[in-house]
């Protein structure tokens, strides 16, 4: 056994005893809690819970079951000194046997849920043979560590915010032949896939793009349309599809900063033949219905329209309305949601005043999270909705501008 | 010597007219070639008259009225007239008794010319048209009352001195020239070119003297991609006047602007850019080389101005600066409603998707969702383009027999493409337990059933029309069975009248035929007669298309309904709004055609509607705030029909 | 622009798996046609069983298609680019990834890289931006980002772009045209896809959904999270005053991450 899993590790009773010893007295003391939790994290411990749970000991204890792990931990903590939650250990690899690098998107210097699956992909390959996840991208890489990244390489802040597709292959490619690694990662993303396909180009290789499963010796992805799965062996460039891979948890990485014989940074000599860019002002109205992630909508319960408007811009959402609306000509009929319109899939989707007929209904199926507001508490949109107010939208919407308007300037 | 002047004035005029009538003739005439059969057609023309063009103009009888007194007095007036020419050297030619015969047709047009400008001058109704019609009574009055007169006198021997009579003469002279000059631009062209036309009608089947009535649309012949690249550029459906044949052309040039289209039209009521009248007289003045519609005086196409299209016989007719806008072509329901009530048997219908087919076939220029929609129905058999399996979805639990190639069962029943929709669902159950508890030996066509075509046509892609009904007819002869069942009017119209065309010929039944069938030979016994006030609205594609009004009815009595009829029921009903691709092309008007409907639903004070049509159901449904319920009658026959367990 | 060539291939509808025109293609040949080229040159290479559905294109008011006919399982790539330098386009559009075969998005890079030209990639949008100094030779592009943004960016030189889906909409396709307009078939030299035929092919298994499940927590915790969002059965406040309902819609918004 030469590295302790932390999944593996049981409870050691005798090393608790002796932790909990008190040996200074006249008599050895036994504590009635353990000091620092020796436990596996994830083991359940029937009587931290009990205690967490106490509220009054006298004149009878009482025990409150409904709060949250945090709060518990908490007046845990006050009551007796038990440690906060446990560290999650370190993984280390020394010694690589190989490499694989997971070159990332970071978009404007966050680490994107798709950053993260790309990582758990490429540990997937890295972890069958004692392998290295090699982690690229611009910033450091002390976010990473615990996305699973082992090494980071650093490309120039700068990168970031531009637009440098043409750089950023460069450097891949001159990574790839410095560090020679196994495989080399994307995120199938807008970005990152152009930078895998700009690499897969240049280098001459295949690239297996939008993988959806993926094992050493056998890598998936969907082909013709999404009707066919094709199955290869790995190769060496290949896209992670989104949503494919669950990123990682409780684990810690290295994500130590990988010394490079020599700057890798090439490309600076090219002249790129992509250059200018800059980001659009977008208005939320010119959007389509399809591409926006904000809609605020209209329905029958609806009278004061400037006030609709002045939330629209106040909250940056895209406006929508029901058939009704659109028929009165209060919105023009391409922002029509229902199945007679636009069938959406926004992320949020705040109703005004929506009664939700069945074809209104059928229109928001693909919705993550919707909020209604309308007069009626029966209406078939408060049942749909994930947070209903039974209210006046003419009401409501002022309100809720004064609100917005009043947090922004504060 | 006033016999002779007389005489000598009208044979002038009339061989003026005649020369006007011949050398318009060659407007219409420059139209594509169309088979027709002349002698039959002459031969029939006055039984069309007096029997097909009465029945319609008889549904408003002070109008057959005044049309009998005027067209007969004028007509006789003119023939004793021309009589008393061609026999001026005879003994009888000036005696009293012809003269009293001319007096007495000359009154009896003077009584219609009242009546005319009775209606003209006080009654007013909206949707006639000004401009030339506003000086009709005048000439009428001027031709009649003078020469009434000079007949009088003449009969009574001639008291009135001579010059007077010669110069009452004149007026009756300038007042016929007048009317004749109508053979040209005015009023008196429908006599002539309404003539010709009933006897070169484009569809003559249509008459008593055929099967009384023709409605489905005929096949546009595509030739075969083989010979792709030989073929003329323009030649599917109608750009310009004249590629429409030239009895359509014909025929809309006997449009008389009587206005009833445009009252009967559902999409003029509802304030959409369209009046059928206006269609028509669009087409009417842009056979001419250079042609505007300045010279129009009836009432616009709603929300659009009058004198700025303009055209020519050799130009497009459909833009946004040309004689027709893109908008008011796709306005229309295809409901039919304006044929049904033309006196002149102007085929409205099939001259809008004549057009619409150019649109569609040879510029893509399908507005709206239609064209998405038509795309989905190519690479799918549906318009919505999903699975045709899904089409069952709703009936996973009824376990519905499926009818396989080469099998056999009585009752064939197609549900069509409302089994899609969460609503119809609702209806397409109902009637399928109803066939259940009557013992109907019934199989459905299952993952087999394409769409009929029906909204493609009538949007004018004849292509997918065609692909979709060979296929559904080879579905369908691989089968047999007694008769088709469907609860859609439009797929039981495309069925019936169209696909016969294509190698198709069944039986094809309306579900309210085959429920009043199971309720009279008692297969389902009613045990809860409804008891509310009920209205029906008649489908367009039932109704009108098919004739097919009274099973419905029956139906609704049957189960013990109070029936309420509409001001506009039967074969005069209006339009829902959902025929002919309307709510895909969706055109803004002032209102929405079913909130029209829904309007005279409500003059009824019936607390329910009953609709016989998925698209009537939807349309109808879709209408907000407080309205009478909205049922489809297979539900309403089921919850009058439930057994008590 | 000069001269343009659109690549197009043949798509496959996603419910029915019938030949079509493919979605973004289309897009490609519509925004070819709204730039009014000098020379418009369409080509599609495939096998030459694909003729019919490739009529949809022309039915886009396109006169003439080259088709190169390759054998079944044959790499175009190499027959398009020998085609392609004979017009020497300086603009090449097409559809961002196939709707059928491989589909892997790499073929506008594999021709951009024979023809030494620059990609971009999900073009929305070719002509003058709002740019105030656009540089003589370069053509100004409008590139579509996720969540609705837009990127405004020029190219110098000759550049292949891929099309997005939020790009104008195809014109539909007219069946006279269609019929009329002329597929060129020419024979064309290509080795067959090794790799491609290499991979085992399965009918697609839709997998169960990667649910985003908030870190830490117990498991009961984790068990909650994922599912209470689904349920659809969320909070209710019946009546409350309209700054009391104003606050919840705020907060809901906030949580969401629409509001800062």
């Amino acid at each position: 056994m030469t590295q302790p899993s932390p999944v593996r590790r049981r409870v050691d009773p005798r090393a608790e005893r002796a932790a909990r010893t008190i040996l200074t007295g006249q008599r050895p003391r036994l504590l009635p809690q353990p000091v620092a939790v020796a436990v596996n994290g994830r083991r359940r411990d029937p009587r931290a819970l009990r205690a967490a749970a106490l509220v009054q000991i006298q004149p009878r204890p009482r025990y409150d079951w409904a709060r949250d792990a945090a709060s518990a931990g908490a007046t845990a903590a006050v009551g007796i000194g038990v440690a906060a939650t446990p560290a999650i250990p370190l993984q280390v690899i020394a010694e690589p046997a190989y490499l694989i690098l997971a070159m990332l998107d970071r978009p404007g210097g966050e680490v994107s849920e798709h950053d993260r699956q790309v990582i758990a992909a490429a540990r997937l390959l890295a972890d069958a043979g004692g392998g290295a996840v090699v982690t690229v991208s611009t910033g450091s890489g002390d976010a990473l560590a615990e996305a699973g990244s082992d090494r980071h390489v650093a490309l120039p802040d700068g990168w970031a915010d531009d637009y440098v597709p043409e750089r950023r292959a460069a450097a891949a490619s001159a990574l790839m032949a410095a560090l020679s690694p196994r495989h080399i990662l994307f995120p199938d993303s807008p970005d990152g896939g152009d930078v895998a396909r700009r690499v897969a180009a240049a280098a001459g290789e295949r690239l297996f793009a939008g993988v959806q499963s993926l094992g050493p010796d056998r890598a998936t992805r969907q082909s013709a349309g999404g009707s066919l799965e094709a199955g290869h062996r790995p190769t060496r460039l290949m896209t992670v599809a989104v949503d494919a891979f669950p990123p990682l948890d409780g684990v810690r990485h290295e994500a130590r900063p990988l010394d490079l014989a020599a700057p890798v940074m090439a490309g600076e000599e090219l002249p790129p033949r992509l250059g200018g860019a800059r980001r659009l002002a977008v208005d939320p109205d010119a959007l389509s219905l399809s591409e926006t992630d904000f809609i605020l909508s209209a329905g029958n319960g609806v009278t004061d329209w400037q006030s609709f408007a002045e939330l629209g811009e106040a909250l940056g959402a895209t406006r929508a309305g029901s058939r009704v609306v659109c028929d009165a000509g209060h919105l023009p009929r391409e922002r029509q949601v229902g199945a007679s319109g636009m069938v959406v899939s926004a992320r949020c989707y705040l109703a005004f005043g929506i009664a939700g007929a069945p074809q209104h209904l059928q229109g928001i199926t693909g919705v993550r999270h919707v909020i209604a507001v309308n007069t009626d508490l029966h209406a078939e949109m408060i049942k749909r909705a994930d947070l209903s107010i039974v209210a006046d939208a003419q009401a409501v919407m002022p309100a809720l501008i004064r609100l917005i308007r009043e947090r922004r300037h504060a | 010597m006033i016999a002779t002047a007389l005489t000598t004035v009208v044979l002038a005029v009339l061989a003026i007219g005649a020369a006007l009538a011949a050398w318009q003739s060659r407007r219409w005439l420059a139209g594509r070639p169309a088979a027709v059969g002349v002698v039959a057609g002459l031969r029939a023309l006055p039984g069309r008259y007096l029997v097909d063009v009465h029945h319609v103009v008889g549904r408003t009888p002070f109008n057959a009225r005044f049309h009998a007194l005027v067209a007969g007095g004028f007509l006789a007036a003119v023939v004793l007239l021309v009589a008393m020419g061609v026999a001026i050297a005879g003994s009888w030619a000036g005696s009293r008794i012809v003269w009293l015969l001319l007096a007495v047709v000359l009154a009896a047009m003077l009584a219609g010319a009242l009546m005319v400008r009775h209606r003209r001058r006080v009654l007013r109704p909206r949707e006639l048209s000004q401009g030339r019609f506003a000086r009709l009574p005048l000439s009428l009055l001027g031709f009649s009352g003078c020469l009434l007169v000079v007949a009088l006198d003449q009969s009574l021997g001639g008291v009135m001195p001579e010059a007077l009579a010669l110069i009452l003469v004149a007026i009756a002279g300038l007042a016929m020239a007048d009317l004749v000059w109508g053979v040209w631009k005015g009023p008196l062209k429908h006599a002539v070119h309404g003539a010709l036309h009933l006897a070169f009608h484009p569809r003559p089947a249509r008459f008593h003297d055929g099967r009384g009535r023709d409605t489905g649309l005929k096949p546009l012949p595509l030739a075969p991609s083989e010979d792709a690249g030989t073929v003329e550029p323009g030649t599917l459906g109608v750009e310009r006047p004249v590629d429409f044949a030239w009895n359509r052309l014909l025929g809309f040039d006997a449009c008389v602007q009587c206005g009833r289209c445009e009252t009967a039209c559902p999409a003029y009521a509802a304030g959409l850019p369209l009046n059928p009248k206006k269609l028509v007289q669009d087409l009417v003045v842009a056979m001419d080389a250079e042609a505007s519609d300045a010279a129009y005086a009836g009432n616009p196409h709603p929300g659009r101005s009058v004198g700025k299209a303009h055209g020519g016989a050799a130009l497009p007719l459909i833009g946004p600066d040309a004689m027709i806008h893109p908008d008011t072509l796709w306005s229309c329901t295809t409901c039919r409603a304006c044929v049904q009530e033309c006196p002149m048997m102007i085929e409205h219908v099939d001259a809008v998707v004549d057009l619409r087919r150019f649109q569609t076939l040879e510029l893509g220029a399908t507005p709206g969702k239609a064209a998405v929609m038509l795309e989905e129905l190519r690479a799918t058999d549906n318009p919505g383009g999903r699975a045709l399996s899904r089409r069952w979805d709703w009936a996973a639990d009824l376990s519905l027999p499926r009818l396989p190639a080469g099998g056999s069962c009585d009752t064939l029943l197609w549900v069509g493409d409302g089994a899609f929709d969460l609503r119809v669902q609702r209806s397409l159950r109902a009637l399928v337990v109803l066939l259940r508890r009557a013992g109907v030996d019934f199989a459905v066509l299952g993952d087999d059933e394409l769409d009929c075509g029906d909204v493609a046509r009538r949007l004018g892609d004849e292509a997918t029309f065609q692909s979709l009904a060979t296929r559904n007819v080879a579905t369908l002869n691989a089968r047999r069975f007694t008769r088709i069942v469907t609860a859609d009017p439009h797929v039981l119209h495309t069925l019936r009248n169209e696909y016969p065309a294509f190698g198709g010929s069944w039986t094809v039944v309306h579900h309210t035929a085959l429920l009043l069938e199971l309720i009279t030979t008692g297969a389902l016994t009613v045990t809860k007669p409804v008891g509310r006030s009920v209205t029906f609205h008649d489908p367009c594609y039932l109704g009108r298309y098919n004739g097919e009004i009274e099973a419905p009815r029956a139906l609704l009595d049957a189960i013990g309904v109070e029936r309420r009829e509409m001001l506009r029921s039967g074969l005069r009903s209006s339009c829902c709004g959902g025929g002919g691709g309307a709510p895909l092309t969706d055109v803004s008007g002032e209102r929405r055609i079913p909130d029209v409907r829904m309007e005279h639903v409500r003059e009824t004070g019936a607390s329910l509607v009953a609709v016989a049509c998925p698209n009537c159901a939807l349309m109808l449904e879709g209408v907000v705030g407080p309205r009478p319920e909205v049922a489809e009658i297979a539900e309403l026959v089921l919850a009058a029909t439930e057994t008590a367990r | 622009m000069l001269d343009v060539a659109v690549l197009l291939s043949i798509g496959r509808h996603p419910v029915s798996g019938r030949a079509r025109r493919a979605a973004t293609d289309a897009q490609a040949l519509e925004m070819a046609l709204a730039l009014r080229p000098r020379r418009l040159t369409a080509i599609h290479a495939g096998p030459p069983t694909d003729g019919e559905a490739l009529r949809a294109y022309l039915g886009m008011g396109l006169e003439r298609l080259t088709h190169l006919v390759l054998s079944e399982g044959a790499d175009p790539v190499e027959p398009l680019i020998a085609h392609l330098r004979q017009f020497d386009p300086s603009l090449v559009l097409t559809g961002r990834q196939a709707e059928d075969g491989e589909g892997s998005g790499m073929l506008p890079y594999l021709i951009a890289r024979g023809l030494d030209a620059a990609v971009v990639p999900d073009v929305v949008r070719i002509g003058p931006a709002d740019a105030p100094n656009s540089i003589p030779g370069a053509a100004d592009l409008v590139q579509a980002l996720p969540r609705g943004q837009r990127r405004a960016l020029t190219a110098t030189g000759r550049f292949v772009a891929t099309i997005h889906p939020s790009a104008p909409p195809a014109r539909a396709s007219a069946y006279g045209p269609a019929r009329r307009g002329v597929i060129e078939p020419v024979a064309a030299q290509a080795t067959a896809d090794l790799f491609l035929s290499d991979c085992e092919h399965r009918p697609w298994r839709p997998k169960p959904k990667l649910m985003r499940v908030k870190r830490g927590g117990s498991a009961l915790d984790r068990l909650k999270a994922a599912t209470e969002s689904k349920s659809g059965k969320g909070q209710l406040l019946v009546n409350p005053t309209a700054e009391a309902g104003a606050l919840a819609i705020y907060d809901s918004l906030v949580e969401q991450g629409m509001l800062p």
